[in-house]
């Protein structure tokens, strides 16, 4: 696994304390895993991802990925409807390995609040969870 | 000596020997640990150890396509198909085969999931050591194999952190079962166990080898692991 001052944590996104993230984008929020998350999870088969038009709250299990024969559950930063998810995972899952915070993004959900952002962790309050 | 994960810290776990007990119920049990974990982050990691009466399981993604007889001829001896939600494809399970699921907190315990399958498949690897067989990893697929054969099989899940199902060493399994499957995915292979391997004919207890998986697993995770007291007959 890499150290943790490895990882690559974008000022500007935020981070749940399961190691998806996610940023605002208009009226969107963009979601998928982190660094931490697809390092640890090693090469990445298979993503799981919902239906467009599925709703979820808070933290809810939205998807999973799979890889080196275990299934991961991933869970949703902000409550709102799933309005588009990556289609490119099916054909190349490894995206969410290789760049994570670009080609390998899951889902874009409209917030039904969209001050639930406020609860995530910024990159300093996520590492310091990390260390602890 | 086993390779030991990159962790300094001691953790401590309680193992249960299960013995023989249906795939169904030793899945509920999991579940009700995992849901144990989920409630008090405090709660003790558990190990189960069991052998499963025949029965055939999927991967989260399917594997039927990899059953090479009907349907029906699995009924008429009696092997069930059970879907489950762990990584991996179609495998068998059955008397003779040391079947171990831990389940631990890993957020906590700080082990990545794909270091946890690496090391579950050091455990298998020291433990047929034991028996003088030696086994590698292959890049075919996940688990442990002799040669061309496979004999040991692994496959996890992750809820919020916190692993379950677990790895399945074949000791003196019936191997004819994995003929009627594509184990695992994959055409062409073949299974084997420990007895297979060994030329002489002796007994193998599945007790010794239970034991020595989770003396390895204690080595391999740097964990403290002591007998719980059965709180659950079969």
């Amino acid at each position: 696994m890499k150290e943790i001052d490895d990882l690559n944590l974008p000022d500007d996104l935020k981070y749940t304390e399961d190691h998806e993230w996610a940023k605002s984008e208009g009226d969107l929020v963009t979601v998928g895993l982190n660094d931490y998350a697809q390092d640890q999870l090693g090469e990445i088969v298979f993503v799981e991802v919902p239906e467009v038009g599925d709703t979820f709250s808070q933290g809810d299990e939205f998807g999973s990925v799979e890889s080196v024969k275990a299934v991961s559950e991933m869970y949703i930063p902000i409550s709102g409807e799933v309005v588009e998810v990556n289609e490119g995972l099916e054909d190349a899952p490894e995206l969410v390995n290789q760049e994570c915070y670009g080609g390998g993004w899951v889902i874009k959900v409209k917030p039904d609040d969209p001050l639930e952002m406020d609860k995530l962790l910024d990159k300093a309050a996520y590492l310091d969870m990390l260390k602890g | 000596m086993p390779e030991r994960l990159n962790n300094n810290h001691k953790r401590s776990a309680v193992f249960l020997d299960l013995g023989i007990l249906e795939y169904q119920r030793a899945l509920e049990l999991q579940l009700e640990h995992v849901q144990l974990k989920l409630d008090d982050k405090e709660a003790a990691d558990q190990i189960l150890l069991v052998e499963h009466p025949a029965v055939y399981t999927l991967g989260k993604r399917g594997g039927r396509e990899n059953l090479v007889v009907s349907e029906d001829f699995l009924s008429a001896k009696k092997i069930d198909v059970i879907q489950t939600d762990r990584g991996g494809n179609i495998t068998f399970h059955g008397p003779g085969q040391a079947v171990l699921y831990p389940i631990i907190d890993l957020e906590r315990a700080k082990i990545g999931v794909k270091d946890f399958v690496y090391g579950l498949e050091e455990i298998m690897k020291s433990t047929v050591a034991e028996f003088d067989l030696k086994a590698n990893r292959d890049h075919r697929n996940h688990g442990l194999w002799v040669g061309n054969k496979k004999i040991g099989s692994v496959g996890i899940s992750v809820k919020k952190g916190i692993c379950f199902h677990g790895l399945a060493l074949n000791v003196t399994t019936n191997l004819t079962p994995f003929s009627w499957i594509n184990p695992c995915g994959l055409s062409q292979v073949a299974m084997t166990s420990i007895k297979n391997e060994l030329e002489s004919m002796e007994d193998i207890s599945i007790k010794k080898v239970k034991t020595i998986l989770i003396r390895y697993f204690s080595e391999v995770f740097n964990y403290s692991i002591k007998e719980n007291e059965p709180s659950y007959q079969n």
